[in-house]
């Protein structure tokens, strides 16, 4: 059954139910404490320091002392487990999500930024497990509910109902009055939210700005969308305090309410003054159980939309269908391909022979990238198959497929760790590979050689750095087909022509597609095809297409 | 590659003193919001002894409650007003004295020397703009208001018990030893576990934008298995740091909860005391009780935003300390180009002493003349660029632009003079003028659009969905990297300096984007000098001569044909371009 939003709610709540059982039942022992608090200050007024009883004194201090600690225990682990629920929600969700992505069959980036993805892994994930943390706390705000309306209750019926019934129209009124304000000031917020965005924005463009000069422009700009801010800024803070202090003014107006009602009931000796004082606290008390269920309302929605959210994830449809068959571990690495009709592919007829070294020139870069697809299962074609040594595609498990073939896409990303880390993932022959893809003459010039962390899935490195060692990780894999895209883009045109002949003579014997417009690296390919209109309109040896082809001439030379 | 020399740090005395500096022109506002917000909290403090005296008209057997419940009416709403005109007042301080901050903040950074952010890393400048500016702008709009009302409140309200009894104040404050004992022992725990709580977060955000961001590399390799390990570690992790968090802030507030219990026995010992002998009545008693119930959720406020506090007294800090920068200095009267030319002469460059990256290099480019310099990585080509450009000063040897040396021409003087485009893409964000505009901020839109034309840009920007309005950017439309680095190259039409480098500036994209790119690049640089850093050779061969560099050294230099007949390097190079091979 495919997850929904609701059933990533339930199992994340089920999933951490003693913990939650735990959490409920020490914070209602907190909260019921609390309530406590207040009574046992009216009753030492009334039975200590209004009739001057030592032993009473003694006796009450020595009962708020037990309450006090019950209090402060049980809170604390109430938090512990309540969090700890949370958070292991969460981290299970993060689980889910990045199995899921990283699922052989993909399909769930479909649609989605990789920033998008990660918001989702965290923020909505944490979201979700948040709901973990309110839920005792609901209840335990229900259990100091029930604590302290029955000690009002106990002290007086009517001073009880009164303030029982009139906390939560209270409560809507500041609501009501709150409620426009917040989402104004939600607004407002965001665009503040702005300015920091701009600001970074601008220091990590400081490179282009300083190469025009336009620093001054930029610093105009920043002022702008800063003072812009801070007057939004100021909007929202307006309204925050304005919101704050109709509360506070409602909740003094009512306490002053229930002194009244309390003064004349104890007037008239149907409580003691004890019992007003501790009526007094209790109103200020129920405040608090009142405001926690508005807040866990909105902790549940919030939890609700990002459960939503990470479901949409994990029930995303997988991209392609998985067979269950294994490439042969000795097969020859003979691909073909028949009829494929996949983007601006149509039809294409293609044989990579064992051990060939092939160029594929797209003069379409649309065409390269949908021929990518299909070569590395990232994607079925919509008609036609991809054989790999006889077998159908479809018939093998994606993840065995990818073990016999391997796509090296042009801007595959490095990971981080160092170098040598990112060249080791799967193989054995990695200096042979550092030297054929010249990543060794990247490692002589970083501080630390092969041992030089990478960072930033590899942005710390320049363009052509980063594509040579993503070139060493595709030859040090050693798959019995290697298909390359473009692997020397922001290389040097020295180095190029010394990364042509290398690779040449490190992928000797098995099948290699170079997928690529480069002459420098089709001049050493046994055979190149060109793709015209989605299927193939020439082929030969580049020496002979550049004689004979002026399209091949304009694609590759021009 | 040496030791990364961060950006400074100001002092604690420096940071105060900035801050001193932020609030004098604002004195008025200053003394205005901390008046306001005492009178409302002083007016707040009266319920206590309302009640109190309400108490005690009860205990006397009066009914007369009609006067002090209209005060407590009163107070309410003097308070609830007061406190939202107090709070105002604050966020305008705070949040003005953080704008103008900022704004200097970005001001300097913008206009240190490149090689000087270079030498901290761009890192160290982004983190400060990004996470220290939202830790102080937090703090300032979360923790100020509140950690400014509840220390006023707890003044007050000791305040208020010296006045009911000066017993009840020595009561209250024997609570005081406690917390603070357990702020210190709180903060010194809680900022390097907070610290690493962060770096934590920061690194799980990097391994899933590594892992989910390079999804289709990780299934290429077959590395799902690793990923999921990876994640696996650093969430765990996270939730155990998170989990030592935790356990240390409920341990804060246990120990607190000691405090509040403490001060609370004292305060209903002292009233039995006091009104056993006589000298407190039954209200007092009741009001110094109440006082201190009313003190718990201040106090533990307050004392909860300590840690807040010093991570934004760190933050400040860091902000004042490139606020302070000094800016470049400038020649007293700038020389002024005559030409378009570029002369170096016997110029040698070292980043670290004994190892140059240049040596000898002399070259001559006269006005609008287009030179390509070819040659492997680490030859030299890029630090010959940004030496050129101005961005270092080379070890030795001169280098002059349109005649003039760099240090007469002064650092204004050269940006106007020589622009530098890097392989470095970077849309701004915010909407495609507004981009094209820091180039030329009083460029109207058909200046703007002349500058697409020029570059071959006009067709794509016109299809866009609100053509020259779209929003661009991080986290708007995105721009393939062909486009963008065409931005750059309209940018650069538009800044319209006399001579442009051009940094390997098509080598991001992909080759059929290259092409695109050679053609506006060749488009740009019309009526320029130009310096190309040539990674295609059919752009070099385009160029009027070309300049091979190997080791730091220029080993060839000649037209294109010069060079092919030569026999030389650059002709080893071509073989594979040309179509006269067999």
């Amino acid at each position: 059954m495919l997850p929904t939003g609701k059933s990533v709610l339930r199992d994340a709540v089920s999933g951490q139910r003693r913990l939650l059982a735990g959490a409920a039942f020490l914070g209602s022992v907190h909260q019921g404490g609390e309530a406590l608090v207040p009574v046992i200050v009216g009753i030492v007024i009334d039975q200590a320091v209004s009739t001057g009883s030592v032993g009473a004194l003694v006796r009450w201090i020595v009962v708020l002392a037990v309450v006090f600690g019950a209090l402060s225990m049980s809170y604390r682990f109430a938090a512990r487990a309540a969090e700890r629920a949370s958070e292991q929600a969460a981290h299970g969700l993060r689980m889910r999500l990045a199995r899921r992505v990283l699922d052989p069959r993909g399909g769930a980036e479909a649609g989605r930024l990789p920033g998008a993805l990660v918001n989702i892994a965290t923020g909505d994930a944490k979201r979700v497990g948040v709901v973990n943390t309110v839920l005792p706390f609901a209840v335990a705000g229900f259990v100091g509910l029930l604590v302290s309306a029955v000690s009002l209750l106990r002290i007086s019926v009517p001073l009880g109902l009164l303030v029982l019934l009139g906390t939560p129209p209270l409560l809507w009124l500041t609501h009501l009055v709150g409620k426009p304000l917040e989402r104004r000031s939600s607004v407002e917020q965001e665009r503040a939210a702005h300015a920091s965005g701009v600001a970074a924005d601008l220091v990590s463009g400081l490179r282009v700005l300083k190469g025009i000069g336009a620093e001054a422009a930029a610093v105009a700009r920043y002022r702008r969308t800063s003072q812009d801010s801070l007057a939004a800024t100021l909007r929202a803070a307006r309204a925050h305090a304005g919101h704050d202090g109709a509360i506070l003014a409602l909740t003094g107006i009512f306490i002053a309410v229930v002194a009244l009602v309390g003064a004349h009931l104890a007037a008239n000796g149907s409580i003691t003054v004890g019992e007003l004082v501790a009526a007094v606290g209790l109103a200020q008390f129920l405040l608090g159980p009142f405001q926690i269920f508005a807040w866990v309302n909105g902790q549940l929605a919030q939890g609700r939309a990002s459960a939503e959210r990470v479901a949409s994830v994990l029930a995303a449809p997988p991209a392609v269908t998985s067979g269950s068959g294994a490439p042969a571990g000795n097969g020859a690495g003979r691909v073909r391909l028949r009829g494929v009709t996949h983007g601006s592919l149509d039809a294409l007829d293609l044989d990579v022979e064992p051990g060939e070294f092939l160029g594929v020139v797209a003069p379409d870069p649309a065409a390269a990238a949908h021929l990518l697809d299909c070569l590395g299962r990232e994607a079925d074609p919509s008609a036609g198959t991809v054989e790999l040594d006889g077998v159908a595609y479809t018939e093998l498990d994606p993840h065995e497929l990818r073990g016999a073939v391997l796509v090296a896409a042009h801007d595959a990303d490095l990971f981080e760790g160092s170098l040598l880390d990112n060249v080791v993932t799967v193989s054995r022959d990695v200096d042979r590979a550092l030297t054929a893809s010249a990543a060794d003459e990247v490692a002589r010039t970083l501080p630390d050689g092969v041992h030089t962390l990478v960072a930033e899935r590899g942005r710390s490195l320049s363009g052509g750095q980063r594509q040579r060692v993503a070139l060493a990780r595709a030859l040090a894999a050693d798959p019995p087909v290697l298909v390359v895209h473009d692997p020397t883009t922001a290389v040097d045109a020295v180095t190029e022509a010394r990364i042509a002949g290398e690779l040449r003579e490190v992928r000797q014997g098995r099948t290699t597609v170079l997928v690529t417009t480069s002459p420098a690296l089709l001049a050493v390919t046994d055979r190149v095809v060109v793709l015209d209109g989605g299927a193939v309109g020439a082929q030969g040896t580049h020496a002979e297409l550049v004689h004979a082809n002026p399209g091949y001439r304009s694609a590759v030379l021009s | 590659m040496s030791e990364r020399e961060l950006l400074p740090t100001a002092t604690g005395r420096r940071t105060a003193s900035a801050v001193g500096e932020l609030l004098r022109p604002r004195r008025l506002l200053a003394f205005s919001a901390f008046g306001v917000l005492t009178a409302a909290t002083g007016v707040g403090l009266l319920t206590a002894p309302l009640l109190g005296h309400i108490v005690d008209l009860v205990a006397e057997g009066s009914t007369d409650f009609t006067l002090p419940v209209v005060l407590l009416v009163v107070v309410a709403l003097a308070r609830g007003a007061g406190n939202a005109w107090g709070l105002a007042l604050v966020s305008r301080l705070g949040e003005s004295m953080l704008a103008s901050l900022r704004e200097r903040f970005i001001e300097r950074a913008l206009s240190q020397p490149l090689e000087r952010v270079e030498l901290a890393g761009s890192g160290d400048l982004t983190s400060r703009v990004t996470n220290d500016v939202a830790v102080i702008a937090k703090s300032v709009r979360e923790a100020l208001p509140e950690l400014g009302r509840s220390a006023l409140t707890i003044v007050l309200t000791l305040g208020g018990l010296a006045l009911l009894d000066w017993r009840f104040l020595l009561a209250a404050l024997l609570a005081a030893p406690i917390q603070l004992y357990t702020v210190r022992w709180y903060v010194r725990r809680a900022i390097p576990l907070y610290a690493h709580q962060r770096v934590q977060d920061g690194a799980q955000q990097q391994q899933l934008l590594d892992t989910v961001g390079g999804a289709r590399t990780v299934r290429a390799f077959r590395l799902t298995g690793e990923h999921v390990e990876r994640v696996r570690e650093r969430s765990q992790t996270v939730v155990d740091v998170t989990m030592r968090a935790v356990r240390l802030m409920t341990r804060f507030f246990s120990r607190l909860n000691l405090a509040e219990f403490v001060g609370l026995s004292a305060i209903l010992v002292a009233g039995f005391v006091l009104v056993g002998n006589g000298t407190a009545t039954i209200g007092t008693a009741t009001a110094a009780a109440l006082y201190f119930h009313s003190l718990f959720n201040p106090i533990n406020a307050a004392l909860a935003l300590v840690d807040d506090a010093q991570s934004a007294a760190a933050s400040l800090a860091r902000l004042v300390g490139v606020a302070d920068l000094p800016t470049e200095r400038e020649p007293e009267r700038p020389a002024v180009p005559v030409d378009a030319s570029v002369k170096a002469a016997a110029v040698s460059h070292a980043y670290v002493a004994g190892h140059d990256v240049l040596r000898d290099v002399d070259l001559d480019i006269t006005p609008e003349e287009r030179v390509a310099l070819v040659g492997a990585s680490g030859a030299g080509k890029t630090t010959l660029a940004k030496l050129i450009a101005g961005i270092h000063r080379p070890t030795s040897g001169s280098l002059a632009l349109g005649g003039v040396g760099l240090d007469d021409l002064g650092h204004a003087g050269t940006r106007r003079t020589v622009a530098l485009i890097s392989q470095e893409v970077h849309v701004f964000a915010g909407t495609l003028a507004e981009d094209l505009r820091l180039a030329k901020p009083d460029a109207t839109d058909e200046e703007l659009r002349a500058a697409l034309e020029k570059v071959g840009a006009l067709p794509w920007v016109d299809a866009l969905p609100d053509g020259l309005s779209t929003m661009v950017g991080e986290g708007a439309h995105r721009l393939t990297v062909t486009q963008s680095q065409q931005l750059a190259l309209v940018r650069l039409v538009l800044a319209d300096p006399p001579i442009a480098i051009l940094d390997e500036a098509t080598a991001e994209a992909g080759s059929a984007g290259a092409k695109v790119l050679e053609k506006a690049a060749a488009r740009a640089l019309e009526g320029r000098t130009g310096l190309v850093v040539a990674h295609r050779l059919t752009q070099a061969a385009a160029a009027d001569r070309i300049v091979v560099l190997d080791a730091g050294k220029v080993v060839e230099t000649g037209t294109h044909e010069e060079l092919v007949a030569a026999n030389g390097r650059y002709a080893a190079l071509w073989a594979a371009w040309s179509d006269q091979r067999e």
